[in-house]
């Protein structure tokens, strides 16, 4: 399987330094789903329709991206937000982190 | 296992029925049995350990483990009897599920199915069909298959 980067814009803003990232409003924080051998990709889609409220096009437009490029960017967010992101997806039993924006 | 219909076009509160025979209805008890299959270290809330604190990954591995006993109980619920399974007069069976019972039954069929390919050693799947299996590693993969299976019948419903 070819690795493709996923393309990540610049931040629009300089970062500020924060002691607790939870109390943060940068949305620097990357939701990323990885691809593995073992999730359906049907049920890769009903995921990310159910997690994001995407329509199903959408959700297989992310879901290939992950199956072909072996990771997809879902979301650009807080800390707080990407938490929760990453908790719906893993509680779903996909392989989802969250990184921090370079 | 096939999805047959809901009942009326209104899918969110209407049940959902699959048509499946006894054997499969065997194969999902067994299946289902199985669960959890997988350990709540398994989950990583990011792959650089600066994101995030130990806090942080402690809450998301409480809060997996915490989903697995709500579905451990509903799934004793949902199948505390077999009336769950109706029978039409010929041989196959009918299961009628909401689709929020769908929904759940599907995240633990998918992690039953995770759960049996790590404790394969996380294969490729191709692989893993032309690989030496002892019985045990046989029967995990046969759960994977299975869960897949059946999970892919669910799916039906809310194509």
């Amino acid at each position: 399987m070819s690795a493709i980067a996923v393309p990540v814009a610049p931040p629009d803003t300089e970062k500020k330094e924060k002691t607790d990232p939870k109390e943060s409003h940068d949305r620097g924080y990357l939701v990323i789903c990885w691809n593995d051998p073992v999730n359906l990709m049907d049920y890769v889609t009903h995921v990310f329709q159910k997690v994001f409220g995407w329509p199903k096009a959408k959700a297989r437009r992310h879901m290939l991206q992950v199956h072909e490029a072996g990771k997809s960017l879902l979301a650009r967010e807080t800390f707080e937000k990407a938490e929760h992101y990453v908790h719906q997806l893993q509680g779903y039993g996909l392989h989802a982190t969250m990184e921090r924006e370079e | 296992m096939k999805f047959i219909h809901s009942q009326k076009p209104d899918r969110v509160n209407q049940p959902f029925v699959f048509q499946l025979s006894q054997r499969e209805k065997v194969a999902l008890l067994a299946t289902l049995k199985l669960y959890p299959l997988l350990d709540p270290s398994y989950h990583q809330l990011s792959r650089n350990p600066k994101v995030t604190r130990k806090a942080d990954q402690e809450w998301l591995e409480e809060a997996m483990d915490q989903q697995r006993q709500d579905h451990k109980r509903k799934l004793a619920q949902l199948f505390s009897n077999d009336r769950r399974f109706f029978k039409d007069g010929k041989d196959d069976l009918y299961l009628t599920l909401t689709g929020e019972q769908t929904e759940w039954m599907l995240r633990v069929l998918n992690e039953i199915r995770v759960g049996g390919w790590v404790r394969l050693g996380r294969p490729e799947m191709e692989a893993a069909r032309k690989m030496n299996l002892t019985d045990a590693q046989a029967r995990l993969f046969t759960v994977m298959e299975l869960s897949g299976y059946f999970e892919s019948a669910l799916l039906e419903a809310f194509a």
